[in-house]
């Protein structure tokens, strides 16, 4: 006999939900304790140092910031562009790809283009970018809407593809290949020319990137999109149904066209800054953002301020345990991935269990 | 008397709503027991914690005098129960007899062989089933579907069979065959419990009716001890009229026409084929047919959201053949369609009422942006006149009751002020008083002199509400009576094609004397 089962809760509460995810983090970072005490690391020191990331008693404090921010502004970008396309339930786990594509265009421009004025470089780099990312993108939504395929499946398969189109322009030593350094003897990825460099505000010795602002910008663009325009409008009934859509008159291969195209176009973007901050492309330059940006995506439940908190806090985690992990030979990267699948595991109980709660079957009075 | 089922103090929660509260039912041996209620009274709540697809929170069964468990649907066939759901549950690439064989379990394994078959068709003798059982399921029609369900049912040995609105997919011939057999399965020693919201077919049928009112057990009746009057009282809590109003108006000229339409499903199959009909100001029309006869191609085609193959459509002097969806509806044409979900078409669940009032004319506003000020009291009108129950504008029509989601809709097809209005099955799934506020809604459209496609189920309703009655049979035009001189007989027989009046005495049904067709054009 089952004597437990479970029950919805009538008021999902804001307040209890928070409550919910705090202990859900705390438990991870428990865990996550355990786990560094029993590599002989003092947990507090651990965390200590990766909550502050590795801002603490350091001269060039600043660098810290700057790396976080090297993180944090591809996953945001990434995670808004995945949002629209996942409001309108169009399953974009193409970010991967996409992202690539971007790199590589806006790499191709980097190269080729040293003779223009920085800000035109790097303009330029955004648009090839943005333009090479978008057609995949549109071209994965033209499949759909005229053959019905799955998106799931094409998008998934671009990221493979991708990635191998990386690998082999990073290792073939060729005449025509200006991706890589030509000095070098073993293949390895140029550098770009000065004139590709994002720029930024230098504040003392710190330089806050436009890319930055452009991103926090981006935020509330998006955010207005979505909510207070038409376009927006139709994401949301398209996604919600794409029938009623149809019976409302809208053309819905247009809708999912052109979302797919500014979703993808905006991850180019996110890659045209990447590989201008760093000034360089690499096989990992994407730093799995296609993936973490999913998350970020769906732990916000597709609400783009939530978006925002939670491109801050996942970023704060990478860079934190990247920070850290230079005092503690035990311990590497590796170590962010477990704590961040930690975490979002307790997230995802702490959701369930600020939906449902678990009651006792009780047998009738008059049985 | 003996029991097969008895029910006590039965309470089921889903949150906080309480579907079942402290119900106490019993089922007699070789009865029929009727369970009526309307829709959200906790019928099929209930019923599904016999067939074990949901636990009691409290509250305990008997079968034959037993207290027993049911914590899964297999632990419920082993006690005898077999439960035939509304919708239907078969593998539609299995033929009739593989769909019943995946089923049948010796000590845990499949059974092969001719003694199946054997075994089935003796059952399907012995009640007077006809099934061929080689026929897949996917080309099977509904009823031959339905009696696939119930043949399975007695197959694995069920004495109490559970039959959850089993005539709303039939017409009136088949729910006849399907009552002869719940007859013979009672001679048999079968007990039978059967849901329903029609009252003719609980008196038909019914030995016993059980009320459920708002997930509360009201009372059980003796059928023969009462009347429709009675059980709608009983069900709805308190006396309303059944009668449902039917304003003669001065007909004008037709508004729209339709001339030799063909249209095609989704499958590329002929749906509509050469249909003729027109629709006067002040006139509805009602649409009589086998569920998946045209209906839905017909309603979109008139919204411009299906291409046709042939024929003319003219509304009010002009073609609105190729035209857009919005063209059209600007023109004064609006459609509603409410799919079997009820939520599929029409409407977008997720969002707010307001932002599905803006669903058809959110682009007039002007600019990048929506304009949600209106939309919000357009929204509270709509509310108003029609009282929906919400809590507020910006609720998302999901959390609103059936009633309320398709008074919503028709509020929103309503107010930009049609000249005809298409609607498909607008009371689907509601109850009697959820229903009578929709029948109201549309005679005040139709006293304004607006011209209405009603595209129906029930036959009762239809031959009350409307004026004209268009019966098709797969995509055919079989003709066209006039709901005072015709009986639910006659269109029964023409729904399943058995009668065609379209060329009765000379004259051709569908076709208005005084059309706006030229000669020429209107080459029937």
């Amino acid at each position: 006999m089952r004597k437990y089962h479970l029950v919805r809760r009538a008021d999902a509460q804001f307040k209890r939900t928070l409550i919910y995810y705090a202990i859900g983090i705390l438990v991870s970072l428990t865990i996550g304790a355990v786990i560094l005490a029993a590599l002989g690391i003092n947990p507090f020191e651990y965390y200590g140092r990766m909550f502050s990331i590795g801002l603490i008693g350091n001269r060039y404090g600043y660098k810290s910031i700057e790396g976080l921010l090297k993180i944090f502004v591809p996953l945001l970008i990434t995670s808004l562009a995945l949002s629209l396309s996942f409001k309108m339930r169009f399953w974009n786990i193409g970010g991967e790809g996409e992202f690539l594509i971007g790199a590589i265009a806006a790499s191709i421009v980097a190269f080729n283009c040293s003779g223009l004025p920085n800000f035109v470089t790097v303009l330029l780099m955004c648009l090839a970018a943005m333009i090479s990312s978008g057609i995949i993108g549109i071209a994965v939504a033209a499949l759909k809407v005229k053959f019905n395929t799955n998106e799931t499946l094409m998008t998934l398969m671009l990221n493979y593809i991708m990635l191998y189109v990386i690998r082999y322009l990073g290792e073939t030593k060729a005449e025509w290949n200006f991706f890589l350094e030509e000095e070098s003897e073993r293949p390895i990825f140029g550098t770009f020319p000065e004139t590709a460099f994002m720029g930024g505000i230098p504040i003392g010795p710190f330089k806050l990137l436009w890319s930055v602002i452009f991103a926090v910008l981006l935020t509330v663009i998006v955010y207005v999109y979505l909510k207070y325009t038409k376009q927006g409008y139709e994401i949301s009934v398209v996604g919600d149904s794409s029938a009623t859509a149809k019976y409302a008159g809208m053309s819905v291969g247009k809708i999912v066209l052109r979302t797919m195209f500014i979703s993808s176009a905006l991850i180019g973007l996110a890659a045209a800054f990447t590989v201008s901050a760093a000034g360089t492309i690499s096989d990992t330059i994407t730093n799995d953002v296609g993936w973490t940006g999913i998350i970020v995506a769906w732990l916000s439940k597709l609400s783009i301020p939530a978006v925002f908190v939670t491109a801050v806090l996942i970023s704060i985690l990478q860079y934190g345990c990247q920070a850290a992990a230079t005092q503690y030979p035990a311990i590497d990267i590796n170590y962010a991935d477990l704590l961040q699948g930690l975490i979002l595991f307790s997230v995802l109980v702490a959701d369930f269990a600020a939906n449902f709660r678990i009651v006792r079957k009780e047998d009738a009075k008059n049985a | 008397m003996e029991f097969a089922i008895e029910l006590k103090g039965i309470s089921k929660s889903f949150g906080p709503v309480a579907a079942n509260k402290n119900i106490n039912l019993s089922l007699a041996k070789g009865e029929i027991l009727a369970l009526l209620g309307e829709n959200g009274s906790g019928k099929t709540t209930l019923m599904n914690m016999l067939s074990g697809i949901y636990m009691p929170d409290s509250g305990s069964i008997f079968i034959d005098g037993k207290k027993v468990e049911i914590n899964s649907p297999e632990d419920s066939s082993k006690l005898g129960i077999g439960m035939v759901h509304q919708h239907f549950k078969l593998v539609e690439k299995f033929t009739a007899l593989e769909n019943i064989r995946i089923g049948i379990r010796n000590e845990g394994r499949l059974v092969h062989g001719a003694d199946v078959r054997k075994k089935i068709e003796d059952t399907a003798a012995k009640f007077g089933f006809e099934i061929d059982l080689d026929k897949k399921v996917a080309n099977m029609a509904v009823s031959e579907k339905q009696t696939l369900e119930i043949l399975k049912v007695l197959c694995y040995g069920a004495k109490i069979i559970i039959l959850d609105e089993p005539t709303a997919v039939l017409t009136v011939q088949e729910i006849d065959r399907l009552f002869a057999v719940l007859r013979k399965m009672r001679e048999d020693g079968h007990s039978i419990i059967i849901i329903t919201h029609k009252l003719n077919e609980v008196m038909a049928i019914s030995d016993r009716v059980a009320i459920l009112r708002h997930g509360e057990y009201i009372s059980t009746v003796v059928t023969k001890e009462t009347d429709e009057k009675t059980l709608t009282e009983l069900m709805v809590g308190r006396k309303i009229s059944l009668n449902i109003d039917r304003p003669i108006m001065e007909k004008t000229h037709p508004l729209l026409e339709i001339r030799d339409l063909t249209v095609k499903n989704d499958e590329g199959a002929v749906a509509i084929d050469h249909i003729n009909f027109y629709i006067r100001g002040g006139e509805m029309l009602g649409v009589a047919g086998i569920a998946g006869s045209g209906q839905k191609e017909l309603c979109e085609a008139i919204a411009g959201l299906r291409k046709i193959e042939e024929g003319q459509m003219i509304h009010e002097g002009e073609s609105i053949v190729g035209m857009s969806p919005k063209k059209i509806l600007e023109h004064g044409i609006s459609m509603s369609f409410i799919p079997e979900d009820r939520l599929g078409m029409g409407l977008a669940p997720s969002l707010s009422i307001t932002d599905n009032m803006i669903l058809k004319n959110y682009n007039e506003a002007k600019g990048i942006f929506v304009d949600r000020k209106s939309a919000r009291a357009e929204a509270q009108k709509v509310i108003d006149r029609l009282e929906v129950i919400t809590p507020s504008t910006e609720t998302p029509v999901r959390r609103l009751s059936g009633g309320n989601v398709q008074k919503v809709l028709l509020g929103r097809e309503i107010k930009s002020g049609p000249n005809v209005l298409v609607t498909a099955y607008p009371v689907r799934g509601l109850d009697i008083n959820s229903s009578y506020t929709i029948y109201n809604i549309l005679n005040e459209e139709k006293k304004k002199g607006v011209g209405i496609l009603f595209v129906g189920e029930d036959l009762d309703v239809m031959l009350e509400l409307c004026d004209k009655i268009m019966v098709i049979c797969h995509g055919r035009l079989q003709g066209v009576v006039n709901s005072d001189h015709t009986t639910k007989e006659e269109i029964g027989l023409m729904m399943t094609g058995t009668i065609n009046i379209v060329n009765k005495e000379g004259k051709t049904d569908g076709i208005a004397k005084d059309s706006a067709f030229t000669d020429e054009e209107g080459k029937a």
